[in-house]
């Protein structure tokens, strides 16, 4: 583990989807020399523990242009990386199992369909073609939308990984950063178990470690790190095509290009998440629950794998992403919230703008690390969180 | 055992008969070698490989059920077994023409990225040609629904065998109440022991403050049972391990357990005459227990004296240090290439079956997921729990007994019996673990270092629940990809149905020799639950008892 050279333009900490497009973007623009370090080994956090799923479907137009674009660019990254991700658009299927939620998806609709995205509402028979096997009286109805898909993250990170290495970016994996060097009230390096790396600027694109990287450099930021488990079936042949989404409980799973269903749901973990937790019981048990009783013919289907990760989540449900007025050369690449994967294609361009100083084309309300603090307190909310 | 008279089923749009308490796959041994299922990628034909329903190699669809292992399912009267990845049947499958195709395999991380019209089509097919059956019927037909069971006890211990009975009974002398399950129908009751047989221990979850020990458990087919202990004792054995070699999936490579279990009772063994790999005590129970049906039997070291003396009895010939290269032979074996260690031509042992009896490997992903520390046995050449000598692990509450902790066979019943009465007495957990020097390569490194430089042809299966070939673990090394974290997501490798149990103890080794590092440095693979597949119904009629916990 040792760091090739001892100053950089730019030290991104985090090589998981994020960092790594947020490289790639700025080895393309010519911004000068690029490290990324990690604490572990190639997605080894959110990247490579995420279910894959890419949809279009949010409740805020800024975040539907961002998964838009990102979409776009999970259609072209075969051809730009060399890695085939499988990307599969066989659409989300969003759950409504009252007619207040049903009002609420039709507002989605309405929203996508005025954004161009060709979203439509499903009856209870649209759902059985959708679902094959659902049980009656499941569902009243749900919104899909055909372009939204899964995709296989590992050879995402393999595909920019090469990538940005070609392209001169080092990347040093198993390298923690535990903090920033700064003077004049500017960062000026990155605290490395390897040694200081002189940097003119830090992008924190840690994850589910970001608000530990971002407390460690001073600075106050609500992002809260949040436990969050899924599974994987055995395989099978090919039963569903949709991602299946229940926002009452947060049960999404959809069907892998291998055959196996991957999901997960929110189940409430104790206040200040404990790091190195391994999957739950009750996790599996409720779980196992919520899928069979949504498709009844699952029952003899067996689990193969629980694995956990961590969400980066913020209050208002929008990620972090611009420099910190409150230490300059300090820029946010983070709060995801469990959409990293999704959103960073599109993200990372934004990213690397912030890097390079140049404009920014997000709405600072929903992306400025100083909504938090500022005077300009946030009053939207992303609030269609689960899957 | 009283003599009801026999089961009749139907497999393959065939009526066959079954003995009382027969499981489906010895009754269709019966008739011949069965080949029930194709491998995932290259539709390869498969057979029974472990006879202990860890493998993927008898999975069937039994009555609208989805990957039923055939080799743990007794039949039941009308039992309907339906094949699964096969068109039109798994002995003569027409999408078998894929491993002739790509001889070299396919490069799915790479490859069908062009032309962008295509990409539908690479989709579909792909999502057709994998998993192994149909899905679920929507409603199975079957025996109706056991309720879930419930269990509470001071000392839980998982696997009956010598180890698992011997702490049960010291846990008993210290006035302890035990649960003893294990995953075997045919286990003995033991004097004033709850024993729950046919239980298969799948999830051991640490207490949550409450000092309370979760084991997640089911019985065929869909069962929960759920044990609540103060604390556990993890005995659950040994298993034969693999051997990586041309061909090294084809049906008639056998686990010695499945030709041990073929060969009991008078049995007609599908297996006439097999190549025995192993020199140690396994192999020569292999051989004492199939006698004239062992046609040779060669060892990747030397071939210890019990063999030897069983091998000359029946004018055996042996080939100790030998290379098995590779298995010729399609549906079935037909003979395998050998070639001496020292040098000299490879020769050719004609033969239907090679039987796997070099290396027991220790059972033991309930401790790992526990979150027990692991350390490198340099004679297992494996990780096995760090253990101190009355079987105390890393965990407070948690011990290891036996074969599981590494030990000899003839020194189970001892660490058994100190295992229970750590249990009973609760005792403090191992301390942490010292720095140790990295171990030197052991012999069956070397063994491989020698065979990767032999001249290959046809498919080295690396993993095969997930198809994954020896060429494409040596691509991700070649492409910088390091440790067996990494390589296990580039590839695909141990995340099959036998959670890595055939793939990832020689992945270790042959890392170690393309990263140039010892084993101990490759990683490990964390140990995921659940254990062994479990099914959601057994998980879901769980749910209520489980449901209200707090996790940490």
């Amino acid at each position: 583990m040792t760091i090739p050279r001892d100053r950089y333009r730019t030290v991104i900490v985090g090589a998981g989807i994020v960092g790594l497009f947020t490289a790639y973007r700025l080895a393309r623009a010519g911004a000068g020399p690029t490290l990324v370090l990690d604490r572990g080994f190639l997605s080894s956090g959110g990247s490579g523990r995420n279910g894959g799923g890419i949809r279009q479907q949010w409740e805020t137009r800024s975040t539907i242009r961002l998964a838009r674009e990102s979409v776009r660019a999970y259609r072209a990254f075969g051809r730009e990386f060399g890695y085939n991700i499988w990307f599969r658009q066989g659409g989300y299927l969003f759950l409504a199992e009252s007619d207040a939620e049903l009002a609420r998806l039709r507002g989605v609709r309405d929203l996508l369909v005025s954004e161009g995205l060709p979203c439509r509402l499903v009856d209870p028979d649209g759902l059985a073609a959708l679902v094959p096997g659902i049980a009656r009286g499941a569902a009243v109805g749900g919104s899909y939308l055909a372009s939204d898909g899964t995709l296989y993250p590992f050879p995402a990170v393999w595909g920019l990984y090469e990538a940005v290495r070609s392209l001169g970016v080092d990347v040093v994996l198993g390298a923690e950063a535990r903090g920033v060097s700064t003077s004049d009230g500017r960062v000026r390096g990155v605290v490395t178990a390897a040694g200081t790396v002189g940097a003119e600027t830090v992008v924190n694109a840690a994850g589910g470690w970001s608000g530990e990287f971002s407390r460690s450099a001073g600075l106050d930021v609500p992002n809260v790190a949040t436990r969050h488990e899924i599974l994987a079936t055995e395989p099978m042949k090919p039963l569903l095509d949709p991602m299946v989404v229940r926002p009452r409980d947060g049960l999404y799973f959809s069907q892998t290009l291998r055959g196996e269903l991957v999901g997960g749901l929110t189940v409430p973990h104790a206040p200040g998440t404990a790091r190195g937790v391994p999957s739950s019981p009750r996790f599996l048990a409720s779980m196992a629950t919520a899928l069979v009783g949504l498709l009844p013919r699952l029952r003899s289907l067996s689990v193969l794998r629980a694995w956990t990760g961590y969400y980066d989540d913020t209050p208002d449900g929008f990620p972090v992403i611009g420099e910190d007025p409150r230490l300059p050369g300090f820029v946010h690449a983070n709060g995801f919230g469990g959409h990293g994967f999704m959103l960073a294609p599109a993200a990372s361009r934004r990213v690397a703008a912030a890097v390079m100083h140049e404009r920014i084309d997000l709405d600072p309300s929903e992306s400025s690390p100083a909504r938090f603090f500022g005077p300009a307190a946030a009053v939207r909310a992303e609030r269609l969180q689960l899957g | 055992m009283a003599s009801r008279p026999p089961r009749k089923f139907w497999a393959g749009r065939r009526s066959r008969s079954a003995a009382d308490g027969e499981t489906i796959l010895d009754a269709l041994a019966r008739d011949g070698f069965p080949n029930l299922v194709r491998s995932v990628r290259y539709h390869r034909p498969r057979g029974p490989f472990c006879g202990t329903g860890d493998c993927t190699g008898c999975l069937v669809r039994l009555n609208g059920r989805v990957n039923v292992r055939a080799c743990r399912r007794v039949v039941e009267e009308g039992d309907r077994v339906g094949d699964g990845n096969a068109w039109p049947s798994p002995s003569f499958d027409l999408l078998g023409v894929l491993d002739f195709l790509f001889p070299d395999g396919v490069d799915t991380l790479r490859g069908f990225r062009r032309p962008a019209w295509a990409r539908g089509l690479y989709h579909a097919v792909n999502r057709r040609l994998a998993g192994y059956g149909a899905p679920p019927d929507p409603a199975p037909t079957g025996p109706a629904e056991t309720p879930a069971e419930r269990l509470q006890t001071e000392v839980a211990i998982v696997g009956a065998g010598t180890a698992g009975r011997a702490a049960a009974a010291a846990a008993r002398a210290h006035g302890r109440s035990v649960v003893l399950i294990d995953r075997r129908t045919d286990v003995p009751p033991e004097p004033g022991v709850e024993l729950r047989a046919g239980t298969t221990a799948t999830f051991l979850s640490p207490p949550a403050g409450n000092g309370v020990w979760t084991l997640l458990s089911f019985r065929e087919p869909e069962q929960g049972v759920l044990v609540r202990a103060r604390s556990v004792v993890v005995a659950t054995g040994s298993y034969d391990g693999p051997l990586l070699f041309g061909g090294n999936d084809r049906p008639g490579v056998v686990a010695a357990e499945l030709a041990l279990r073929w060969a009991r009772d008078g049995r007609r063994s599908p297996l006439r005459g097999v190549l025995v790999v192993g020199g140690g005590r396994r192999a020569s129970a292999v051989v004492e227990r199939l006698g004239s049906t062992v046609v040779a039997v060669t060892a990747p070291a030397d071939i210890g004296p019990e063999v030897t003396r069983a091998a000359s009895e029946r004018k055996i010939p042996l080939y100790p240090r030998s290379l098995v290269v590779r298995a010729r032979g399609h549906g079935r074996v037909r003979a395998v290439e050998l070639r001496g260690r020292s040098g000299g031509p490879r020769f050719s042992v004609r033969c239907d079956g090679v039987v796997l009896a070099h290396r027991r490997l220790p059972v033991a992903q309930l401790a790992f997921q526990a979150g027990a520390e692991r350390a490198w046995n340099p004679s297992l050449e494996a990780y096995v729990p760090r253990t101190g000598a009355d079987g105390v692990t890393t965990v407070t509450g948690l011990y290891v007994a036996g074969s599981a902790a590494g030990g000899a066979p003839d020194g189970s019943a001892e660490s058994g019996t100190r295992a229970g009465a750590s249990a009973a007495a609760s005792a403090s957990p191992a301390g942490a673990a010292a720095t140790s020097p990295a171990a030197a390569p052991g012999p069956l490194a070397g063994y491989y270092r020698e065979l990767l430089r032999e001249r290959r042809a046809g498919k080295w299966v690396a993993c095969s629940c997930e198809d994954v070939l020896l060429s494409e673990v040596e691509r991700a090394s070649a492409r910088g990809y390091a440790g067996i974290e990494v390589v296990k997501r580039y590839t695909g490798l141990g995340t099959g149905l036998c959670q890595g149990r055939y793939c990832l103890p020689d992945a270790l080794l042959l890392l170690s020799i393309l990263e140039g590092r010892p084993p101990s440095e490759v990683g490990f693979i964390t140990q995921r639950p659940p254990a062994v597949p479990t099914p959601l119904g057994a998980l879901a009629d769980l749910g209520d008892s489980i449901s209200s916990e707090v996790i940490p």
